[in-house]
């Protein structure tokens, strides 16, 4: 108990970190790996919802544009995932594929020390599959949408033990977007044949409820490295042509920070900011 | 303040809200007796394609199946009786496309066969090929007595290629006609049976319909979309053609014959098919048992169900007599029909 108040203290006592100006020149890449749950439904396969372990890596740059006196940043993240999962029985596996990519852009606030909101807004596309191992005409599941984002993240940098981390929470959710689906009873050969039916929906938080958050901790090692670890939550939902999808996941991640600074034509890695 | 607070506790109220209705769930059963049987029921229920149409063929109505198999459900059931239960609501479709794969046994409904003469008699067929026929992937030909050509094709699982079609034409190219023996073929690809019924059609016709299930309702079905025999690039038939079928020809052999049957020159002879016009899909219960069941139906193209088979054009049975002196009675009659030609 004391030892879980002392932590308290010493967070809550922590001084912001001292602000650092964020101009365009300066650049974040971080390269993430995640384990974790994954909770997936699909019934054009099965009925069933399967669980198992999701692997994931997000690739992500973020930097500061020139637009709104350099107030909005430019973020892209690439994530790619698989998953394997079971049934309740365990008679039966699904196997899953999955490739995203969203451009963001924020607009920024400091409102006090340390402390940067950012708000604004996604375009995005995904790929994917999942494969039932027992599926006879119906055995996989392809997934392609394209969508529109509202996104809001924050970042508080503090000083602890003499080192700045960074503590930062983003959450990305899809309004407005379009996507694939067979119809609720149409098999992929009569799709393959060139006989399409509804097979792209119009989705929103109404039929495919879907939110992407991520909370990290940056710790730097060194002169240069940093270590970003934290959780991520993905959840993704359809509920189009009268198929139910849900494919959520809680991993652990972990990863690799690096910050540049553009110097004429050059990009220079430095200590940098962490955004 | 007051109406801060109210306001700030609507708003959590109606995120919340959000949030709870936002989950896209489906209802999970239960591994029990009463949730297996349940969750096979809504399966039928929900997916299958032939609830209306076997309604009024023979008076199936799912939601009285229902009242009947979910009484069973109170007694404590073994593992044996529940799959005994699930098959026998199962069979209530009568429906070779439905089963219950258990990892001991496959539920099954094979009266649409087994109730009927097979009029087929494997021995007396392989006489007729003898020992030195051609093998062609799947197909098994020669040329019998008369200069009739023969073909037998037992599985339309068996791959074949355009070009073992085209060799296998080519080399019997000098007969004065052709018989196809499909009989004992259960289905397959029907990407085969298209192939195959390609190379007896000079131009595109129009051979039936398909459609899907668009909803949940027992009456959800998309536009009836046309379904076309595209002719082959490479050789094709101009000769007599005689399809020889059994109860035993089903699905996707079921829509070899609705194909050849438009085909010009065609006709069949023998027994009806077996039928067999769903396209199969899988789904599974609680306790990890997995469920086949009917769910894209074709129809001919008149717009007609061929789910209970296809009537032949000359209707032949296998007699005794025949079997006894070792003669196939449908090669027979058909060497005659196409030797008279």
């Amino acid at each position: 108990m004391r030892y879980r108040i002392a932590i308290l203290l010493m967070l809550m006592s922590a001084m912001p970190a001292v602000a650092q100006t964020e101009d365009s020149s300066a650049r974040t890449h971080s390269l993430v790996l995640g384990a974790g749950s994954a909770d997936q439904l699909d019934t054009y396969l099965s009925p069933r919802d399967y669980s198992g372990l999701r692997f994931t890596m997000l690739r992500e740059t973020l930097r500061m544009t020139r637009m709104a006196g350099e107030r909005i940043s430019f973020q892209t993240l690439w994530q790619g995932d698989v998953s394997y999962s079971r049934n309740s029985a365990h008679t039966a596996t699904d196997m899953g594929g999955h490739i995203g990519y969203n451009a963001l852009w924020h607009y920024n606030w400091t409102p006090v020390r340390g402390l940067r909101l950012m708000a604004g807004g996604a375009v995005g596309g995904d790929a994917g599959f999942l494969y039932n191992s027992r599926g006879g005409n119906n055995p996989a599941q392809a997934r392609l949408g394209l969508d529109v984002s509202a996104s809001v993240m924050a970042v508080y940098r503090l000083r602890l033990w003499g080192t700045e981390l960074g503590l930062r929470y983003q959450a990305d959710m899809p309004f407005a977007g379009v996507m694939f689906s067979p119809q609720f009873g149409q098999s992929y050969y009569e799709i393959g044949e060139g006989y399409f039916d509804g097979n792209v929906c119009f989705t929103h938080p109404g039929n495919a409820f879907s939110l992407w958050q991520q909370f990290t901790l940056d710790i730097p090692i060194g002169r240069y490295a940093v270590l970003r670890t934290g959780y991520m939550c993905d959840i993704r939902q359809s509920h189009v042509n009268d198929i139910k999808m849900h494919d959520r996941s809680h991993s652990f991640i972990i990863g690799f920070v690096k910050h540049f600074r553009r110097i004429g034509k050059n990009e220079r890695r430095t200590r940098g900011t962490i955004l | 303040m007051k109406n801060r607070i109210m306001a700030r506790k609507l708003l959590i109220t109606i995120f919340a809200g959000l949030m709870m209705s936002a989950c896209v769930d489906e209802e999970q059963f239960g591994n029990t007796a009463q949730g297996n049987i349940e969750a096979l029921w809504r399966i039928i229920d929900e997916h299958y394609c032939f609830l209306d149409y076997k309604g009024e063929v023979f008076g199936l109505d799912w939601n009285e199946v229902h009242g009947r198999y979910a009484t069973m459900a109170g007694a404590p059931l073994s593992h044996e009786q529940l799959r005994e239960v699930l098959c026998s609501m199962l069979a209530e479709l009568r429906d070779g496309h439905v089963n219950l794969y258990t990892a001991g046994d496959v539920g099954r409904y094979w009266a649409w066969k087994e109730d009927y003469p097979a009029n087929l008699n494997d021995e007396i067929r392989d006489s007729y090929l003898g020992t030195d026929y051609r093998i062609a992937a799947g197909l098994r030909y020669r040329i019998l007595r008369d200069n009739v050509g023969y073909i037998s094709y037992t599985s339309f699982s068996s791959p074949i290629g355009e070009g073992n079609i085209a060799e296998a034409l080519h080399y019997l190219r000098l007969c004065s006609g052709l018989i196809i023996d499909v009989r004992g073929n259960g289905g397959g690809q029907l990407d085969y049976e298209q192939r195959l019924a390609s190379h007896f059609t000079n131009e595109r016709i129009h051979v039936g319909y398909r459609s899907h299930k668009t909803g949940r309702g027992h009456s959800d079905f998309s536009v009836p979309v046309a379904e076309y025999l595209e002719p082959s690039t490479t050789v094709r038939w101009q000769k007599p053609v005689i399809v020889l079928t059994n109860r035993q020809c089903y699905s996707a052999t079921n829509t070899f014959v609705r194909d050849m049957r438009c085909c010009p020159g065609v006709r069949t002879l023998g027994d009806n098919t077996g039928g067999g016009s769903g396209m199969p899909f899988t789904s599974e219960l609680p306790n990890g048992w997995l469920v086949r069941f009917s769910a894209c139906p074709q129809y001919d193209r008149k717009g007609q169900h061929i789910e209970f088979g296809i009537a032949p054009d000359i209707p032949c049975v296998m007699t005794d007599e025949d079997v006894a002196k070792g003669r196939d009675t449908l090669i027979e009659l058909a060497v005659e029909i196409l030797k008279s030609r």
